[in-house]
């Protein structure tokens, strides 16, 4: 029996989660990337005060970077292994997508949980409007998974890897970077929060993950 | 062609520089403006076009159309640096700095990121039907940032610039200024397509060597 696309999601997901737990070196990389640039933040500042704005963008900053080192792998590590062939063949397009989507956004939560308690408490920032930035978060690192995963993808076949994730993740992530900054830094109490951000930040990964899952087809069905 | 276009721009820089008065509040430095418009203006055409063909590559697995993309793509980072580069010292000259985040200069420099990774990708893969596949998927995944660049960014940031000068509300700008202006236009868009045709060319023939 043919499972339901749900099902197939589930399974890849179960898959990824399964692979990550025994080779942790992709989970390890991105925590202790976060962790080190953390601390290198926290060190330089010296207990000095940070400005809301400021503040946001160093935090956004790291789980960006984070991100970077290890939503790039979801592929990446398959091609290696040789196992993306078989899951080529006896995965569709849409599972595969949506279940390593799922998974990658796992991931960068789990990031963000671990790493924004640790920000707030060495910065020391007083928090003005704690349900906006949880949306924020949530909103950024959904959007974060979407583009990442279609674009883990498209650097399979490519020869340079390093950095190239980075550099075609930034200009489309822009439009959730920016306003998860401003959103961040409202609060964390500059200025009234624009909640209307909130709406485009959902619309846009909205458009994201379709739009990933309209062009993951041509990367997956080759001639 | 090429003679046709010489001609045209010779034609329209001798309007800028000695005929087309001063702008009100602007005065002489207007003259950039006459460069920047139709250098940003094409730059984004070339977006468009880049990732019009990438489209009908992945329909038609066609790979004239990847190289068409490609070479939109190249042309559009060149016209793009001019609109970045032009836009900075025209910003310096009028507001007193090089560069201020204002909306503009923010959706003209993601421009720019954009086509710097499209073409990183390309550099980094070897030529084929999977580049041509990444870089026709990269190049429409971009283009929904397009949305975001033209109605959200100017909602984040104040900006300076003037209005679109083309709906009478932005720039003082008369008749005259106004028809030159899209006399550089036509021609700027017109050195593009040709640039364009040439660069598929050249392309064409690296590809079959």
């Amino acid at each position: 029996m043919k499972p339901s696309l749900w099902q197939a999601v589930k399974l890849v997901f179960v898959k990824e989660f399964t692979v990550g737990m025994r080779f942790k070196a992709a989970w390890a990389a991105m925590f202790m990337f976060a962790l080190t640039t953390l601390a290198c933040v926290s060190l330089a500042l010296q207990g000095g005060v940070l400005e809301p704005r400021l503040a946001a963008a160093l935090l956004w900053i790291i789980i960006f970077f984070a991100s970077m080192a290890g939503a790039d792998r979801v592929f990446a590590d398959e091609d290696t292994a040789g196992t993306l062939l078989a899951l080529r063949l006896y995965g569709g397009a849409q599972p595969v997508l949506w279940g390593k989507m799922l998974y990658t956004f796992f991931l960068l939560l789990v990031l963000t949980i671990f790493i924004t308690p640790l920000f707030l408490l060495l910065i020391g920032a007083e928090m003005a409007a704690a349900g906006a930035f949880v949306l924020a978060l949530l909103l950024g690192v959904a959007g974060l998974a979407a583009a990442g995963t279609l674009l883990a993808a498209l650097v399979t076949g490519a020869q340079v890897k390093s950095g190239l994730f980075s550099v075609l993740m930034l200009p489309i992530i822009l439009p959730v970077f920016l306003p998860a900054i401003f959103l961040t830094a409202a609060s964390l109490g500059a200025g009234e929060v624009p909640v209307g951000f909130l709406g485009g930040m959902a619309l846009y990964d909205g458009i994201l993950a379709v739009g990933a899952s309209v062009l993951f087809d041509y990367l997956w069905y080759e001639d | 062609m090429g003679m046709i276009l010489g001609g045209l721009t010779l034609v329209i820089a001798g309007l800028v520089f000695f005929v087309v008065p001063p702008a009100e509040g602007l005065g002489y430095y207007v003259r950039i403006a006459f460069f920047h418009i139709p250098v940003a203006w094409v730059a984004v055409i070339a977006f468009c076009v880049s990732a019009f063909q990438g489209a009908r590559y992945l329909r038609a697995h066609d790979l004239s159309a990847d190289v068409k993309s490609a070479a939109a793509a190249q042309l559009g980072f060149i016209f793009v640096i001019l609109a970045t580069v032009s836009g900075a010292i025209f910003s310096k000259l009028t507001w007193g700095a090089y560069w201020n985040w204002d909306p503009r200069q923010t959706t003209i420099f993601v421009l720019l990121l954009i086509y710097g990774a499209y073409l990183t990708l390309r550099g980094a893969m070897p030529a084929g039907h999977k580049r041509a596949r990444a870089a026709a998927v990269y190049s429409l995944f971009s283009f929904l940032t397009v949305p975001f660049l033209v109605f959200i960014i100017p909602r984040l940031y104040f900006s300076l610039h003037p209005s679109p000068v083309l709906n009478g509300t932005g720039l003082a700008m008369d008749s005259l200024m106004l028809a030159v202006l899209l006399a550089a236009l036509l021609d700027v868009t017109g050195i593009f397509y040709w640039l364009h045709k040439k660069q598929t060319e050249k392309l064409l023939q690296e590809e079959r060597l």
